[in-house]
Parts: structure tokens; C-alpha cells; sequence
């Protein structure tokens, strides 16, 4: 027990210091994940509408196929990544891999299902009136799509906060994509992975603590979305 | 001074093979008022629907200032609003709601006429423009909703029970409002309701729906 207690302190010690190690792992997670989300709202939100919005052939299989999506395993995507990023790969001219943009490529494929997924059940749970009420006031159908987004804010932002939680915890893709490069794409999840394997657990201890942290910051920010999206 | 402002001609609208409206000719002429009466599922919101651009009809000619549905441009369509009896608001603030259309038409200055419209429904300004969406009655926010179409000043208003679920002040109110958008502006109104009395009192024509099938009372 003396290591874990001795590492506890240890891990403080890194955090109210200022460990530069530790906090360059911390700077690459906050940066990659918080790219990936930016993209996979953009991209995500209006495919999410669109798949809740529209009536068209082959809507329901598509829906299956964002559903599964949904629990796509992290190293299957970085290996994908990695197959097309590497410099045999046909992205390989791109010379993605083993850095931070490669790394929140990789995460965009993992967090666009969940945004794409919630968005449409968003948009579907919107009261059936709106579109009249819309279409009626004289809305074209890009402030359609705007305005219906507007409304589904909240639930929005719980695909995001969601998706941002699934990112920022996952190993396979920044260790696959990101190679785990020290003071470079290093990132809390593959640091903790590298110092428990090495047996140095205060940083691992450190790292986890802020995961931890963001973790539930993640979470109280979607509690308090949940009750926002339920007025 | 009448003109045809909507003509229909052996219109019908299908749902699931079933025929809900069946219309052989109307036409509604400008700056008129015009009610609609009949029972429950008789076809009357299927026609509003059809008048406000926002379903096709199976089959038929519709025709609106002249030219036929296709051709009505989007531009010419914004001059058609229509206001529901179970109104919906935006999750905003009553201005919000209310000059909302006139921003989607690029207007940016709509504090005053926010104002003038929610002195028309009844609702003081001063205490309603900053006011929630949720922080409403029932009766205010379909005098929202009637505010959020007349800041408009529609060409055509189509109200579709627009009393049926307000209070007797509410009711009042919006009827009046509406009224005065007819006079004050030359708004053809198309009004579905049961309160056949006043009907009587204000309409020019008043039709009658059952089963799809168009009568004419008066």
C-alpha cells in the first residue's frame, strides 16, 4: 500500500509544482480533444439533423449504422488512421501521423456518431409544431435548419459534452495515431498507460486525477444541460 | 374592388387512401373574411394546411393571386401566415419571438414594431417584452403567437381556432386584434371556429366542411 500512498503524495507534489511533463500531456489532451469536438459538431450536428429531419430511402439504415458506430472500438479506428496516414497510406503526403492534427482526426471519427446520433434523436424529439410555426413565419430552408438547431441547443450540447467525455478519456487512437511522443503528442490517457507500465505511478497518478477532474467537470456540465433540455 | 385572391378547382387531398378534403371550386377574393365551420376531422386544418403552402394537394388546381402553387414564389408566400389553436413559441423571450420574422426578412430594427404588436394583442410591453417563453399563460402566448404573425402585417391570416383553448379575455383580444388587421391593413382573413354567432357577425362568407365535402352558408 506504501507505493500507492507515496505516489498520491507524489502526484500532488507534480500538480501544485507545476510539473512541465505533466502538464504538456494535459495541454496535448485539452488541444487534440478539443479540435476533434469543434469538428465533429460541425460536421456532425447538421448530418444529425438532417437524419432526424428528413424522410428519405434508407434513412433507417443509415440510422443502424450510426448506432453501431457508436461503440466502434478506439484501436480500430487508430488503425484505420494509421493505414491511411502512414506514408504508404493514400493520406501519407499529408505527413499526419504522429501529430496532433493526425491524432484529432482519428478522435473526430470516434466522437462524430455519438454527436450524430444524439442531434438526430434531438431533432426528433422537437415539438412536431415548430416546423409549421417555421415554415408559416417565412423561414427559407437554411433559417429552418438554423432555427430548429437553436432549439435543440441544449441537447446539443449534452452530444457534445458526451462525445467530448468519450474522447478525452480514449487510449488506442492517440497511442496509435499519436505514437505517444513525449513533450509532442503525448496525451493524459497514454501517459498514464506508459508510466504505470514503467511503475512510476505518482504521474500516472497526477494524470489520472485530472481526467478524473475533467471527467466530472464533463458530467456536471451534461446533468445541468439534461435539466435545461427538459424546460 | 374584389379580386381572387385564392381559387380552387376539384381539389382533393388524400391521407393513406382515405380522401379528407374534396373541394369542386372556391374562390376567396381579396380583403374578405372568410369562416370555416364544420365538425371535427371534416377536413378544415387539412384546407388551411393547403392555403398556407404547407401541404400539396393530391390533386386539383390551386391558384394564388393568379398563379398556380408551383409558381408561388417564396417571396410571395411570406405574405401568407397562419396561427394554430395549440401555438408553438421559440425557447426565447417574447421579443424574441415576435420580431422573429421580421429578422429572417432582414429587418433589424424591431423594437418598435414588437411594441405595436404587443399593444395590439392586449400584452403591455413594458412587462411582456423580456419576459420567457415559459413564464406565460395559455392566453398569452397565443397572443404571442397572434403578435408574432401581425408584426408582419400579412397579406393573408389564416387562424385556425385561434380561441379554443384561451380564456374569454384572451378570446376577446385576439379576435379584436384580428379584425383590426383587416381594417387597418386590408389582411384577408380566413378564420375556422365554432362560435358560429359571431361568425355571422363578421364574415363575408361563411363555408361549411363535413367529410371533405364544401357547402356554402352564406
Amino acid at each position: 500500500m506504501d507505493y500507492i500512498l507515496s505516489g498520491l503524495i507524489h502526484a500532488f507534489e507534480l500538480l501544485f509544482q507545476g510539473d512541465p511533463e505533466t502538464y504538456s500531456a494535459v495541454k496535448t489532451t485539452v488541444l487534440a480533444s478539443s479540435l476533434s469536438v469543434g469538428a465533429s459538431m460541425v460536421i456532425g450536428a447538421p448530418l444529425g439533423f438532417c437524419l432526424g429531419y428528413a424522410h428519405f430511402p434508407g434513412r433507417r439504415l443509415i440510422r443502424v449504422i450510426v448506432d453501431t458506430l457508436l461503440s466502434l472500438p478506439t484501436v480500430v479506428i487508430g488503425l484505420l488512421c494509421y493505414a491511411f496516414m502512414s506514408h504508404r497510406g493514400p493520406l501519407g503526403g499529408l505527413e499526419l501521423l504522429f501529430t496532433i492534427p493526425g491524432m484529432a482526426i482519428g478522435q473526430t471519427i470516434l466522437g462524430l456518431p455519438i454527436v450524430v446520433a444524439m442531434t438526430a434523436t434531438a431533432v426528433e424529439n422537437l415539438d412536431y409544431r415548430l416546423k409549421q410555426t417555421l415554415l408559416t413565419l417565412g423561414t427559407d430552408p437554411r433559417q429552418l435548419l438554423l432555427t430548429s438547431l437553436w432549439e435543440a441547443r441544449f441537447a446539443l450540447a449534452l452530444a457534445g459534452a458526451a462525445a467530448y467525455g468519450r474522447i478525452v478519456s480514449e487510449v488506442g487512437i492517440s497511442m496509435m495515431v499519436g505514437g505517444n511522443i513525449k513533450w509532442h503528442t503525448r496525451t493524459i490517457t497514454t501517459a498514464i498507460a506508459l508510466e504505470t507500465g514503467k511503475g512510476q505511478f505518482a504521474m500516472g497518478i497526477a494524470l489520472g486525477l485530472i481526467l478524473i477532474t475533467l471527467a466530472l467537470l464533463v458530467n456536471l456540465a451534461m446533468s445541468g444541460l439534461k435539466r435545461l433540455s427538459g424546460q | 374592388m374584389n379580386k381572387s385572391l385564392y381559387h380552387l378547382e376539384n381539389l382533393t387531398q388524400v391521407y393513406r387512401d382515405r380522401t379528407v378534403l374534396d373541394v369542386d371550386r372556391l374562390n376567396i377574393e381579396v380583403q374578405t373574411i372568410t369562416g370555416l365551420i364544420g365538425p371535427n376531422g371534416s377536413g378544415k386544418s387539412t384546407l388551411m394546411r393547403i392555403l398556407a403552402f404547407l401541404e400539396k394537394p393530391a390533386a386539383g388546381r390551386v391558384t394564388f393571386q393568379g398563379r398556380p402553387l408551383s409558381q408561388v414564389s417564396p417571396v410571395l408566400r411570406r405574405e401568407v401566415t397562419m396561427l394554430s389553436q395549440e401555438p408553438y413559441l421559440l425557447k426565447r423571450s417574447v421579443q424574441a419571438n415576435v420580431s422573429y420574422g421580421l429578422k429572417i426578412r432582414g429587418i433589424s430594427d424591431t423594437q418598435h414594431p414588437v411594441r405595436q404588436a404587443l399593444e395590439k394583442v392586449g400584452l403591455d410591453p413594458a412587462r411582456f417584452s423580456q419576459r420567457s417563453w415559459r413564464e406565460l399563460s395559455g392566453g398569452e402566448a397565443q397572443r404571442v403567437a397572434l403578435a408574432a404573425r401581425l408584426v408582419l402585417k400579412p397579406k393573408v391570416l389564416l387562424l385556425d381556432e385561434p380561441t379554443a383553448n384561451v380564456d374569454r379575455e384572451s378570446s376577446e383580444l385576439i379576435l379584436h386584434a384580428a379584425l383590426e388587421a383587416r381594417n387597418q391593413w386590408g389582411t384577408t382573413l380566413i378564420i375556422i371556429s365554432h362560435q358560429l354567432t359571431w361568425l355571422r357577425q363578421i364574415a363575408d362568407h361563411i363555408l361549411a366542411l363535413d367529410y371533405g365535402r364544401l357547402t356554402r352558408v352564406r
